[in-house]
């Protein structure tokens, strides 16, 4: 009875709930679990932290370009020698804190430091922004500074400005860290000054209270029910509304924002529906399809889509013995139907892609490459020379360490309430289950997987990565130094981890996009991860706010230059 | 009239028997591969070939699904209704046959148990992390303080056990939670398999079949024949099995068409609310599911929900006329 009455519920025309025209409803599959800047590792944190924020860089897609944001102007690059480089910016003169002390250098250096202090959880920000190996300040300009980067790369030049900067009044008042030096943080674990501010650190517990850090972003944490929602309310008075004709970045419109944690997207586009959500960003694209041609929802919803760096992918967990050669997990990659499955779970509406560099970016995809293929006949025959035997109950064997014989069989994880993971996940099953290798399904919810993902346990993990057109560091995804912290597949081999170093290195265009074409080959043989496709971003909004500012960046809109409309667009 | 009454009584319970075998039947046949979902047809209607009542949002045949979900009834609700017919009769027994003051355990052994139970909280963690070690050190350590005791005077002198009290509460304390909460914050702390499906309904739907029991006892337990054969020595155990148990077994017997409803309806809200059975079990709930995916696939709601109520109907047909 009480299936046929939800059922029955969820069938009833939606009604509009009251609303206020100042908060903007957005809709989150996921928490963003922690809110530490230093542990930023999922869309919603670095959604939220971009909003408490600001970094001196930040990425432009209409631009395809980074560009300043607490920064006054694009940085000045000098070389040295044949493997370092200066990388000179100064900050915005306006920029305050909320005490409305200035946002000086000796904040930027502060930053740096924590993030190379022993004892944080800085394995994130040393895999990205380990390169940088000191900061010099200018004596004459508080607010000029030069960082002395390892690598000559204009990459290295543009990531380096991409770190929320840390107020040092708020967490280090006595300037405690100002003694030691950059270069000396790292190997001054023991030194007492280091050790306090590292334990005042802990205590604050900014993974949960990131009410307790200021920012200098346009919003400050109103509230959060982790699981439920996370509101943001706008600054009455903050830095940027001095200038007189802001840049995109920095605008912020909305007077609160509140992010509703949904992760079942069926009772999500309900939400929608009903009124209680203004946003909702990568929707499945049979409800996006389902309410386009709805007459009564497309008088209350405008619909947008756009090209996203987003991409599907199957990982292998290779610390797994059975998953540890690469030959399997070819095998396995072939026993996905693509095309089959952008038809069913998009539509038709996504880009299969060698890897991981989208097809859009032509310049550095590697389109000799071969797009994968569905073929069971293919999988057995790699699964034969990846010395699997096939044994009269139609299992595969091969002989492990010891005297035990290897069994493949696998779980696949992912998150559940996501039509189109499952759907992959049970193509993979039954692909696999007429080959013999039995597949058992592991749908857990967001912070769980997440835990199981970053602790290994997982053989195949369904899960969506995103990039984007401005660097090619894959340093956090796949080098070495990124097992446990993004590389979630433990791969790594020296000649990926020289590609990687390499490609973040180069210098001329031509020798980066011959790197990235080989780094594509060996991922194509070596397979970590399956790429499945490029999906689109399929944004439904209410019809109270105005146009929405969507990009194919990553959560696919601006949530701090959404507006109402205007009169002049009413009309 | 009778007459009348009596062959639409036997039409209907024919009816409901011949479809609770058609079901049965057909979960027998129902093919145990695992079914290849059609990805070009997803959610498509019913009435074209080949896929004759429809196909789900993954693409699966709904009358393959249909059949397979028939089989996970089979092999989950009517296991899962037997076990809670057992479990809750030989609880029910108990309580009613012992009383409180009936069942009489030696103070050693009451000790021993003591120390047992505090035992486990105490050292919870450490079974967690080793329960065999933990576990049997546990039971070899308060057993000997048991045996020990039980050499003296004192540790032999026997306690009553409240039996009937303790049932009673946790029977109260069972059905104070709605079942359906109950089962669903077991369920999503951690997703069961089909096994661990059918022990968590055992465990949370015993209640009415130990109260029934409880009841047929307490009633029987008074019947002169059964003061008779105690009057005569014989055990406890001889005295259920062969002078209560023939006449309060049927009092169950009569609960199993609903129980097997009540369980039915149970994985299918389970299942329904994404808690239940694993995603690659086919289950009628997880058919109905899928309408929330596509609302507008009102197939997804007829085939499922018409066996639903059917079975359930049935059920309730037989369980009518055993009374």
């Amino acid at each position: 009875m009480l299936v046929w009455a939800s059922v029955g519920l969820s069938a009833c025309s939606p009604t509009s709930s009251g609303t206020t025209t100042e908060n903007i409803r957005i809709h989150w599959a996921r928490d963003p679990e922690n809110l530490d800047p230093l542990r930023v590792d999922n869309p919603s944190s670095f959604e939220v932290t971009n909003l408490l924020h600001c970094s001196l860089l930040r990425g432009n897609e209409a631009m395809l370009d980074i560009v300043p944001w607490l920064a006054e102007s694009a940085p000045v690059t000098r070389l040295l020698g044949d493997s370092l480089q200066f990388v000179t910016y100064r900050l915005r003169p306006e920029a305050t804190w909320d005490n409305g002390s200035p946002i000086l250098a000796q904040d930027v250096a502060f930053t740096l430091k924590v993030m190379n202090a022993p004892g944080l959880p800085i394995e994130r920000s040393q895999a990205t922004f380990g390169f940088i190996r000191d900061i010099q300040l200018d004596k004459q300009d508080p607010r000029r500074f030069t960082l002395v980067c390892a690598g000559q790369s204009a990459d290295r030049a543009k990531i380096s400005g991409d770190f929320s900067i840390l107020p040092e009044y708020a967490l280090d008042p006595q300037g405690s860290l100002r003694s030691v030096s950059l270069p000396a943080i790292g190997k001054s674990g023991t030194q007492p000054a280091v050790q306090k501010f590292v334990q005042r650190y802990a205590a604050l517990d900014l993974a949960r209270h990131p009410e307790r850090l200021p920012g200098c972003g346009p919003y400050t944490l109103k509230s959060w029910q982790p699981g439920r929602y996370l509101t943001l309310r706008r600054k009455a008075h903050w830095w940027a509304d001095t200038l007189p004709t802001p840049p995109a970045e920095l605008q912020a419109f909305p007077s609160q924002l509140t992010y509703q944690v949904i992760p079942d997207a069926a009772t999500a586009t309900l939400a929608l529906r009903r009124g209680e959500l203004d946003v909702y960003a990568m929707m499945p694209a049979t409800q996006f399809s389902r309410l386009q041609q709805s007459a009564s929802d497309k008088e209350k919803l405008r619909f947008y889509t756009a090209d996203s760096y987003e991409f599907l992918t199957v990982n292998f967990n290779v610390r797994r013995p059975m998953l540890r050669d690469a030959l399997t997990r070819q095998a396995l990659s072939h026993l996905l139907n693509v095309p089959a499955l952008i038809k069913a779970t998009q539509q038709g509406v996504a880009t299969p892609s060698v890897g991981l560099i989208s097809p859009r970016i032509k310049a550095y995809y590697h389109d000799s490459l071969p797009l994968l293929t569905f073929s069971p006949t293919q999988a057995t025959t790699l699964l034969g020379r990846a010395k699997w035997q096939r044994q009269p109950d139609g299992s595969w064997q091969r002989p492990g360490t010891g005297n035990t014989p290897e069994r493949l069989q696998l779980t696949i994880s992912y998150r559940a309430g996501e039509p189109s993971f499952e759907t992959v996940a049970l193509q993979f099953r039954s692909a696999a289950a007429a080959l013999g290798i039995p597949v058992q399904l592991v749908a857990a919810e967001q912070s769980r997987l997440s835990q199981q993902l970053r602790a290994g346990q997982f053989d195949l993990a369904i899960r969506n990565l995103a990039g984007n057109p401005f660097s090619y560091d894959f340093t956090p995804l796949l080098h070495s130094q990124g097992i446990g912290v993004g590389n979630m597949t433990g791969f790594s081999s020296p000649l990926t981890d020289q590609l990687i170093e390499e490609i973040v290195v180069a210098t001329d265009p031509a020798q980066k996009a011959r790197l990235l074409r080989k780094f594509q080959l060996v991922m194509a043989y070596e397979r970590p991860f399956t790429v499945l496709y490029f999906s689109k971003y399929r944004i439904a909004a209410s019809r109270r706010l105005g146009e929405l500012p969507v990009t194919g960046l990553m959560p696919g809109y601006e949530a701090h230059r959404i507006q109402l409309p205007t009169e002049a667009s009413l009309q | 009239m009778k007459q009348m009454q009596r062959f639409c009584q036997n039409w209907h319970r024919a009816l409901a028997l011949f479809w609770l075998t058609s079901v049965v039947v057909a979960a027998l046949l129902a093919t145990s591969t695992v079914l290849v979902p059609d990805l070009l047809h997803t959610a498509s209607p019913p009435f074209l070939s080949p896929h004759w009542l429809g196909t789900d949002p993954q693409g699966f045949d709904v009358a393959y699904a249909l059949l397979q979900g028939a089989r996970t009834i089979l092999y989950v609700s009517i296991p899962a209704a037997a076990l809670t017919l057992l479990l809750g009769g030989a609880l029910g027994s108990a309580a009613g046959y012992w009383s409180n003051t009936g069942l009489r355990v030696a103070r050693s052994w009451w000790i021993a148990s003591g120390l047992l139970v505090a035992g486990c909280i105490g050292l919870a963690t450490q079974l967690y992390a080793a329960f065999l070690v933990t576990s049997g050190s546990l039971l070899t350590g308060c057993g000997l303080i048991g045996w020990l005791l039980h050499q003296s005077t004192w540790g032999r002198r026997p306690w009553a056990f409240p039996i009937d009290a303790l049932i009673a509460g946790l029977i109260v304390l069972l059905d104070s939670i709605p079942l359906l909460v109950l089962v669903l914050v077991v369920a999503a702390i951690q997703q069961p398999s089909a096994g661990g499906l059918v022990l968590l309904m055992t465990l949370t739907c015993w209640t009415t079949p130990a109260r029934l029991m409880r009841a047929a006892t307490l009633r029987t337990r008074e019947l002169a024949h059964v003061e008779a054969a105690r009057a005569a020595g014989l055990s406890d155990w001889q005295v259920l099995r062969r002078h209560i148990w023939p006449l309060t077994w049927p009092v169950v017997m009569l609960r199993l068409p609903l129980t097997i409803a009540l369980l039915i309806g149970l994985e299918t809200t389970l299942s329904f609310l994404g808690v239940g059975l694993p995603p690659e079990t086919p289950s009628w709930g997880r058919l109905l599911a899928g309408i929330r995916q596509s609302p507008a696939a009102w197939w997804l709601i007829l085939w499922p929900g018409a066996a639903l109520v059917l079975t359930t109907l049935s059920l309730h047909q037989l369980s009518r006329k055993k009374q």
